[in-house]
Parts: C-alpha cells; structure tokens; sequence
C-alpha cells in the first residue's frame, strides 16, 4: 500500500521525520518497505505567472507567452496547449531543468522563435494524468516557489499483512499512526445534500444471493458532468500508484484508498429499468469487463445485472457496457459487501484480481458500505456536480454492533512471559481503539474460534471484555488481544530469558548417521552436492534407472502402482514438473554442468530423497547417491594421474559400511545392461541385526553416458537406501579380547575358472576353513602363464589362531587342507603352493 | 723363539695391521682386515700359536702384549669402521636431498555443502537447548500443510503461499516445514521441544534471491508456561552464536498459525546497523519468523490450549547461509559449481 504523507496527514498528525515514522510503523507491524521521495525527480522546476498568450505567427497549433517567475527578466515561452491565459500560475521548467524520466529542458527554438524553458503539465511532472493541458495551480500559489518544495511528497511503501484488511486504506494506516504516536484521528466530514428526488425512482436493487452479496446500498446522481477531477485529487490518486480517469470514476477510486471501502459507478443509462439484480450467472451468459476481454461465465460466478444481462462481475470488474463515459449524466452508486470467499474464488478463476477484489477478499466492515456509498456521492457531487436522490437503496441497513470479547489480563501476560498489569493493558488496547470493561458475572473466554471452537470459564482469574471496533474483523480470540496489546507496548518491553521448564525425552537425532556418512565421505575426497527434488521426467525416461529391489516387495495386485511418477500438476517449467525416483539423474546434471565449465574430475555425493506412489500414496526414501569420474588422483608433480573406476566405489561403499558398524557388503552382479555397463553393474547387500541395506554400484553404460553429452570416458554411480544404517544405535562395538597366542598365517593360491567370482571363492574358504579360520584377504589377482586361458588365480591371506593356545602346525594345516579340498570340490580349483 | 723376537714381530704386525686399516676405503675391506689380523688362521692369531715354544715365565707377558696389541687392533678397526659408516651415511644424505619447498602430496579431501552445514550448525545450537530432531514428508496433504495450520481453503494468507500441486489426491509439495508442528504435536507430549529441517518448495519463478526449491528449519516449544520471553531469550543466543554479538528485535509479524506473530530482527551483518543496500537502509535483516503457537494449531495437534501453550519458529536456510557466508545469488545452492562447492573447505 502507497502512502503519500500530504493525504495521510489530512487524517492525523504528524510530528515524525518519514524515516522516524517508517520504523514506528514498522515495529507495530505495519513493516515500511520503502520510503519513496515524490518530486525528488524535478529539479528548476518553479511557479510561474502567464503575462501574455498570443498565437504563434507561424504554427497554429502553437501560442507565445511570457512568463514571470517573480525575478528577473519575463520569459519567452514557446507551448503547444490551449488551456492557458494570462493571470494563471502554473509550473515552469526553466533551461537547465529535469523532469522524470531524466527530460532535460533546455533553450531551445520552435518554428523560427526561441523558447526560454518550458509549461509543464502534470502529465509531464507525472503527478496527474493530463498530457493536454498544463496543470493550472491555485491562484494563491507562491510565484518563484521550488515546485517540489510545494508539491513534492513522500510515499511510504506499507505492507499491510492479509489479517489487515481495514488498515489497507489511508484512514486505516492513520489509526495506526495514531496508536503508535497517541495522536488523534480526523474522521473525513461525510456529508450529503440530497437535492433530487427519492432513489426509488431510479434504482431497485434485487440481490438474490443474501449469503454472497450481504449488505448492497445504492445511490443514484443525476445531471453530473464528466471530467477531470481537481489536480488536487489527481495527483493524491497518482501518489498512492492509481491512475486518474475521471471525475466520478475517480471518486469511487478515492473513496477506496481512502477508507478501504471498494466501490463502483455505473453509467446509471445502461443500467436497464433502473434495476440492478446480484445472482449468480447462468449457464452460456458473457460480459465484456473494463479491459475489454469478453468473458463467458460460469454458474457460480456471483454477477450484478440488470433485467437484459450481466453488467458486471461482483466486487472484481465492472462491465464495458455499463461504463461511465464523457456522455454519462446519471451516475448509479454500488457499495456493497460480498462473501470474501466467493470473490476470491471468481478472481482465480478469471485471472482477475483488482485493488477492489484484493479488498473484498479480506472481508469487509459492514457499516462502511452505507458510508461509503455516501462518501462517494459527496465527492462526486462536489467534483462533476448533478443532484443525489434522496435516501440510499440498502438491502441489509441494520448494522451489527461491536463485537465483545472477554479475556483474561493475567493470561496475556502469561502468553508475553511478561507481567503487564491491567491497566496498563486497558490504557495500550485504548489506543488501538478496543475500549475494555470489567466481565460481567458468566463471560466466557474465547480461546480459540471457528473452526475448532473452544469456549471456557475464567474461574476465579479476573476477566475484562473488550469492546472490538467494528473494522478490526482479525480480533476474534483472547490470543488476538494480546496480540494487540504487545505490539503496543513494543517487543522491546518483551524480557528475554532462556526456558527453565522440564526436558523432552532423548531422541535419537535422524542427522546423526548423516552427519557421519557427510564426514567420512568428505574425509575420503568426495564432494557433497545438493540438487533438485523436481527433475525433467526426460531425464528419467533417458536413464531408465531400474526399479529397486531393496524396497520390500509388494503384493500382486499392487505390483502396476509399484514406484509409479508423482507429478507436479501446475509445474513452472518442464525441467522440473516430476518428482525423482532417483539421484543419479540428478548427479549426471552436476556432472553435465562442472564438465561445460572445464571440470571433468568430479568425485561428488548427495543425500537425498527418491519419492514415488505407492498404492496410490506419495512414499520418500532417504538415498545416498556418489558418482565417480575423471582423475581419483590428478597428476602431479610426483605422482601420474589414476582415473577412478568400479572399485574406487565399491570401496566408498565398503569404507561407510565399516564407518557405520556394518559388516562388509556382499556383491552380486547385475548384468542387465543399460542403463549399466553389463559386466560392471553390481548390488550390495549387507546384513546386520536383521535390517539389511542394499546399494546398487555400476559404471555406467557408454549409451547412457552419450545420452546425458558426457564427455567422461567412465562414470561410475552408486545409490545406497541408508534408511538401515545406524551409527547412533547403542553399545555397537563389542570388543574381543586381544588374543594372548600368537596367530598364524598362511597364503593360498587358488586357480579357477574366469567364471567364478571372488566372493564364491572367498566364501568357500571360510565355510571350510573351520573355527580356527579367523580372517581371509585377497592380496593378488593374476592371469596369464603359466595359467590356461580363461583360468585366474586368486591368492589370499588366511589368519588362524586360537584363544586358548599356540596352533600346532598339524592343526593349521588341518585347516589349510580342509579349505583346499573344499575349494577342489565345490569351484573345481586347483591350488598353486 | 724368545720372547724378544716373538715381541719385536707382534709390535711390526700392529705397526702393519694400523696402517692398513687407516688406508682401508670402505666397510668391506675392513672386514677382509679383520680376517687377516684377528681371525682363527689370521696372523696376530698365528703369532700367539708360537707362545707354547716360550719359556714358562715368558708366556704371560707375551700374552699379555698380544692381547694389547689385538685390543689396539680392533679398536682401529671398529674406530675406522664408524668413520667408514659415517662418511657412507653422509653421502647417502647428501644424495637424497630434494627441495623441501615443493608441494606436498595431495590428500583427497571433499567439500560440505552449506545446506546440510547451516542445518547442522542450527540444530547444534538448539540441541544445547533440548531441541530434538523431527522429519516430516516433502509430499504433504493439504490438511497439514494448510488447514490445521488454521490457514483454510480460501484464507487470503494462501497468497503468501504459492503452492506446486501434485497429481496424488488431497496432496502437494509443502510450503513451509510448519506442518511438521502438527505431527510432532501428534506424535509426542509436553513438553516438547522440536527442530524439523528440510526442503520445500513453492510455485516461485528462479532469479537470484528466489527459487521453487529451498530448505527451512522449524522449531516448535511447547509446555506449560513457554512465553514470548522464551522465544526471545533463545533466539537471542541462536542470533549471537551464529551471528557474533550484534543487536536483536522482536517486530510484529503475521502468520495464521501464531498468534501473536513476530518477526526476528539481527543487526545488518553487512554494515552493523547503520543502513546500507543490503538492509534497505534499515539497518536490520530478518533472519525468522516466529509467535506463539495458535490455540487452533495446539488442537489439531491433540494439545489442550488451557493447560500448555508454546512457541514456533521458522527460518530459511539459504537466509542464514547467505548472511554467514555472503552468497550473492541463491542459485549457487542446487546447481553445485564446484567452484562454489570448493569454497567451503
């Protein structure tokens, strides 16, 4: 909201500097966004008398003054208007002048005879919204004056919070003022002469939607000339951001900045029969609205008609047809409350919303329809003239009283943390316009309202009743009152203290295990990234990334809604309009990105969340996702580069399982190809107190990584569910004694087939190698001679030992042996010694 | 043999075995000297063998200047032998000396991004508090995400929230992480003391300060007696430990689910309060909105708004991280430039 100072101080004093005001405004919660200086853009700009106006002997269109600015020599100016003569005072832009939109003025010459400055309208100072002619200023002006120091102005930018609606007008923010400043408010003089005859004879008003339109009151003028209004009110109009149209169109738009109350003149000729009937549309019915846009509505838009047809939507836009124009003599008043919902509902629909339906939207105080109906005709009559019929057409004319509200002073001061005795909260409530009372014997406090009423007694605690100004409709529970009452008093007052009151239970934090798995991934050079939830549903359609295992299965007949895509239905944009049901799309885009800006060597991970509809219900999973590509170690000066591969992930993988007390994953290959490498893609699965956790580890299919223009060679990817993993559990380490017998080791190197994986290997040594088997590690890989194609040798490191005494060489190679036989029965291997 | 001759010979050996072991050059052919002088067929050892020949009487005094003489030897022997090493071990030093001022090698180290650092560093200062750690769901119903935070279908406060749909039922993409308030207040009893981080989103077109993903904390304190004067008290030492001492402000604030409603004010971190382009010329930034908790809000939450009344709060992550960390341009945070990731080592 635009408040230009000049107005608002029509209503109330004000002693403050703008920015002095601003911050007493701001901290009683009308935040100040902006304090903008009005003719801060004029510069030699003064007050001029016209001594002379001729016709410029060689252009019509073009009359010759002088002008005196008070001193010196008259000047000669050349001006293309024809609303000048002599004796008028009006604004002269002398050479060396600014104007907004930096227009300088100069001397110049125009059509053969030199112009020494300029005539402004207010068109050009942009204070009001004549480009015709030049703004004529009030007799009395001081000749010579800076025009800025006359008729400069400063506006403050007000964001009057959506609780606020009655603080969303001149008045309104003066109240404020006035609770913030103790200062008095000046109430507008409203009043009428009725000179015509009763209203009746030109206007019936039939609403036929009570619950949407509650209250319409009608006014009816006649005989009013149209024109512009005063440049007084223009330039009002023009400060607080509205553009000046005309006299009675103005005064409608005046009255709703000044008293919050939306209003709309009618060219009352079109109104047909003189009848305006409030229904809702029906079905096929169009009306052309003010911006000229033919709308077709729809039955539940709420409209004003008359007996032909729709001349208006109700509290958005008046209607074309109904206009008010320069032929326009009777003028057709409606100020009227509609049901803010209703409003709101219509202006989504149509994609309209006006500074009027903005206001009817956050409800309206009902006796300012009567008032406002009556301000308008008291500013139409003075500014385009005409007759006001007697009496007001008002469908709704009881006005409810002032809302009473009991509430108890010593829970405020609880709710504060502030004891703030009762008269002093009577004295703050008093300038906020709430009178209080005692409580009478059985006053109930409202503790909280529609739609989860809540209604109790005082007791014994002591109670007041606050007697709620008809426009403040947000007071409605003891909350809001105090409320009030702190904003008041200032949170300055507030003490400050820390919580002296018992402690929640401990609570495992869920940031725990990330914050570990953050760490050690970090520790072990990668880098943490953070991406967008909303992907392209391309992306997922360009990756197929399959479907993961890891989520408990699902019966049968659910099997279709598996992982189904959630969709965003009003998405900004493509790019972003689908949840993702995984992160390695995701990490390819930062890939992408750091690649164009000449980063191939990226080693990065994400936590994050995979969402999908299951069972027609949105799910989220927490998944850490890492991808690997380029140099794990870039070239230096004492080292070669190394490029990162499958186990680098794989040992990420393994490095967080030991980080987070699991046991080592186990791997099985997953040859589905694409979006994988076939012969790199495995899932991870480790087991620990009955969870498992799964991952997935692969290098990524050459297709895939085309699809995404890599340039990597190699992009290897992980995506681990870390729902299962839990550092924070308690007692997770169990130490063993350190052994007090020395422990034996012993190499084995076995040749199999290219066909059999380490881990069957592995696995067969340890089924076999006994209780006395205590660790087993792979330490060479080797094919070549003397060993047959498609044969490998896998050479491990086997630990035995005992807890109760040295190994005897026969029971090592008891065990040793047990081992071989099993890997010749089971693999087929032979063993090299 | 007498013993003056079988003397006169050990004196000429030592004489001998001193000057070559003077002469030898390295630890190899020390040890050929010691086999020639002092091994079992060596010639000092040859020497001694003579001493049966000698007169009774004699034999202690040879052996007593053999011995001397062996005992000279060695000593030469093993004084020469740590020149030897020392000169060896000199060289070798000398030859591995490289230049210490080059770089060292490189051991990998990632970046933490500050997101999940700002959260970590709020939920550290809260946890001192009691604070504990809540998640609520992204895909949120509208009845969580909107009506028991007592903002209903056609409440004009929905403006402040332009929300992205999706297409399960009764269901969008939260707000705010306020709805986390509700479960939690479902889930648990008084005394409650609460932090839900995480992502949300709004229907908000990108520029530099404005994205349709980003990240809040919410806080929710509720008990019997938790005030304004609690609020304030902590998000004093919240501000000052993040922020350093600098100047704090309650102001009031609207939000439908707190009543009343403030805004939290910290000094301007860029030009300390006088007023500058950062702060408007305010001299103040806002780092959150809080109030107590809405009597309405405590029901849907299954509390009884007579006997427990609390506080909530909620800030953007991205706010506090840009103000700590002086970040122009709010999409540094999802697009992951590691030029910008990089910075926060």
């Amino acid at each position: 909201m635009r408040v230009p100072l000049s107005w608002l101080r029509e209503y109330v004093d004000v002693q403050l500097s703008p920015e002095q005001l601003a911050e007493r405004l701001t901290l009683l919660g009308m935040e100040v966004q902006g304090i903008e200086r009005w003719g801060a853009d004029w510069r030699s700009v003064v007050v001029g008398e016209l001594l002379t106006v001729e016709k410029h002997p060689y252009a019509d269109r073009l009359q010759l003054t002088t002008v005196t600015v008070g001193s010196g020599e008259p000047l000669h100016i050349v001006c293309g208007a024809h609303n000048i003569a002599p004796g008028q005072r009006v604004p002269v832009a002398l050479p060396g002048a600014v104007l907004p939109g930096d227009r300088r003025i100069e001397r110049t010459e125009k059509m053969g005879i030199a112009s020494e400055g300029m005539l402004c309208s207010g068109d050009e100072l942009h204070i009001t919204s004549d480009a015709e002619g030049i703004l004529i200023l009030p007799p009395a002006t001081a000749l010579g004056r800076d025009l800025s120091e006359l008729y400069g102005d400063v506006v403050l930018d007000v964001d009057v919070k959506p609780n606020r609606g009655d603080a969303l007008c001149l008045v309104g923010l003066a109240r404020e003022v006035a609770a913030a400043t103790s200062a008095t408010i000046r109430w507008p003089e409203i009043a009428v002469e009725e000179a015509g005859g009763p209203v009746s004879d030109h206007l019936k008003v039939e609403v036929r939607e009570p619950e949407l339109c509650t209250r319409f009151v009608g006014r009816w003028v006649s005989g009013a000339k149209i024109g512009p209004s005063p440049d007084w009110a223009q330039m009002r109009l023009q400060a607080a951001g509205m553009r000046p149209v005309s006299n009675v169109v103005d005064a409608s738009n005046y009255v709703m900045l000044e008293l919050g109350k939306p209003t709309h003149t009618f060219n009352g000729a079109a109104v047909h029969d003189g009848t305006i009937i409030v229904r809702r549309a029906t079905a096929g019915e169009r009306v052309e609205t003010l911006d000229h846009v033919e709308r077709e509505l729809t039955t539940d838009t709420l409209i004003i008609a008359d007996p032909r047809g729709p001349i208006g939507i109700a509290g958005i836009m008046g209607g074309f047809d109904s206009e008010i124009t320069n032929a326009t003599t009777e003028i057709a008043i409606e100020s009227a409350v509609f049901d803010p919902v209703s409003i709101r509902r219509t202006g989504h629909r149509y994609a309209l919303r006006s500074e009027a339906s903005l206001r009817f939207e956050k409800g309206q105080e009902f006796r300012l329809a009567r008032i406002g109906a009556d301000r308008v005709a008291q500013l139409t009559l003075a500014w385009a003239g005409g007759a006001l019929s007697k009496g007001r057409v008002d469908t709704a004319p009881t006005e409810p009283p002032s809302a009473r509200l009991a509430f108890r002073p010593a829970r405020v001061s609880r709710l504060l943390g502030a004891e703030i005795s009762v008269d002093e909260q009577r004295s703050l409530l008093r300038r906020v316009g709430v009178e209080t009372e005692p409580a009478p014997s059985g006053a109930r406090i409202q503790v909280s309202a529609a739609p989860q009423p809540l209604v109790v007694d005082p007791g014994a605690e002591q109670a007041l009743v606050a007697v709620v100004p008809t426009w403040r409709r947000d007071l409605a529970i003891e909350a809001d009152l105090a409320e009030e009452i702190a904003r008041v008093r200032g949170y300055e007052t507030t003490p400050a203290h820390l919580p002296d009151t018992l402690m929640p239970a401990y609570r495992p934090s869920p940031l725990l295990v990330r914050e570990v798995i953050r760490a050690t991934l970090a520790g072990a050079g990668l880098s943490e990234v953070v991406t967008h939830a909303l992907v392209s549903p391309l992306d997922e359609a360009r990756l197929l990334w399959p479907e993961d295992e890891s989520e408990p299965a699902l019966p049968a007949s659910l099997a279709a809604q598996t992982g189904d895509e959630i969709a965003v239905t009003n998405p900004l944009s493509v790019e972003h309009s689908v949840l993702r049901r995984h992160l390695a799309a995701s990490l390819l885009d930062v890939l992408s990105l750091n690649e164009r800006q000449g980063r191939p060597d990226v080693a990065i991970f994400e936590i994050g969340k995979r969402y999908a509809r299951v069972d027609g219900r949105p799910r989220e999973w927490t998944r850490l996702a890492v991808l690997l590509t380029g140099a794990a170690e870039p070239a230096a000066w004492n080292r070669a580069a190394r490029p990162y591969d499958l186990d680098d992930a794989k040992g990420v993988l393994e490095l967080l399982y030991r980080r987070v007390g699991m046991p080592e994953p186990s791997y099985v290959p997953d040859p589905r190809g694409f979006p994988f490498h076939p012969g790199r893609a495995l899932l991870a699965r480790a087991e620990s107190g009955g969870e498992a956790v799964a991952g997935r580890v692969a290098e990524l299919h050459p297709d895939a990584v085309a699809a995404w223009d890599l340039r990597a060679q190699r992009v290897i990817v992980a995506e681990v569910a870390i729902a299962g993993l839990d550092v924070a559990g308690p007692m997770r380490v169990h130490v063993e004694p350190i052994p007090r017998f020395p422990e034996v080791e012993r190499d084995l190197a076995v040749i199999v087939a290219e066909s059999r994986s380490a881990v069957e290997v592995r696995r067969t040594i340890e089924r076999h190698g006994g209780v006395l088997l205590r660790r087993v590690r792979l330490f060479d890989l080797y094919r070549g001679a003397p060993l047959a194609a498609g044969e490998k040798s896998l050479a491990y490191r086997l630990v035995l030992g005992a807890r109760d005494r040295t190994l005897t060489e026969a029971e090592v190679e008891g065990a040793i042996e047990a081992a071989r036989k099993g890997l010749q029965k089971e693999l087929g291997a032979h063993l090299r010694t | 043999m007498d013993f003056e001759s079988l003397s006169g010979d050990l004196h000429r050996l030592k004489d001998l075995a001193l000057a070559e072991v003077a002469k030898a050059a390295d630890p190899a052919a020390l040890d050929q000297l010691q086999i020639k002088y002092l091994g079992k067929k060596g010639e000092i050892t040859a020497v001694l063998r003579g001493i049966g020949a000698l007169p009774p009487h004699d034999r202690p005094r040879v052996g007593a200047v053999a011995n001397d003489i062996g005992e000279a030897v060695k000593t030469a022997l093993a004084e020469r032998g740590f020149e030897l090493r020392s000169i060896v071990q000199a060289q070798r030093l000398a030859a591995e000396m490289v230049d210490v001022t080059l770089p060292g090698r490189t051991v990998p180290r990632g970046t933490l991004h500050p997101i999940p650092e700002t959260v970590a560093a709020i939920a550290e200062v809260f946890g001192q508090f009691g604070f504990v750690v809540y998640e609520g769901p992204e895909v949120e119903d509208d009845l969580t995400n909107f009506q028991m935070l007592n903002i209903a279908l056609d409440h004009p406060a929905r403006d402040l929230w332009d929300t992205l749909y999706v297409d399960v039922p009764g269901h969008l993409l939260r707000t705010h992480t306020s709805p986390g308030q509700i479960r939690v207040m479902q889930s648990t009893r008084p005394p409650i003391r609460a932090l839900l981080p995480g992502r949300c989103f709004r229907y908000e077109a990108v520029d530099a300060s404005h994205g349709f993903e980003f990240f809040q904390v919410e806080g929710l304190m509720v008990d019997e007696g938790t005030s304004m004067a609690d609020l304030k008290g902590l998000l004093d030492e919240f501000a000052h430990a993040l922020f350093g001492p600098r100047r704090t402000r309650f102001r009031p604030g609207y939000y439908p689910f707190t009543e009343p409603s403030v805004a939290f004010d910290v000094e301007c971190v860029v030009c300390g309060g006088v007023g500058c382009p950062a702060c408007s010329k305010s001299g103040w930034m806002t780092i959150l909105g809080a109030g107590m908790v809405h009597p309405v809000v405590l029901q849907y939450g299954g509390i009884d708004p007579e006997l427990y009344q609390g506080f909530a709060f909620g800030m953007g992550v991205e706010r506090i991280s840009n103000l700590r960390h002086a970040v122009p341009d709010l999409r540094y945070y999802l697009e992951n430039d590691l030029r910008f990731l990089e910075q926060f080592r």
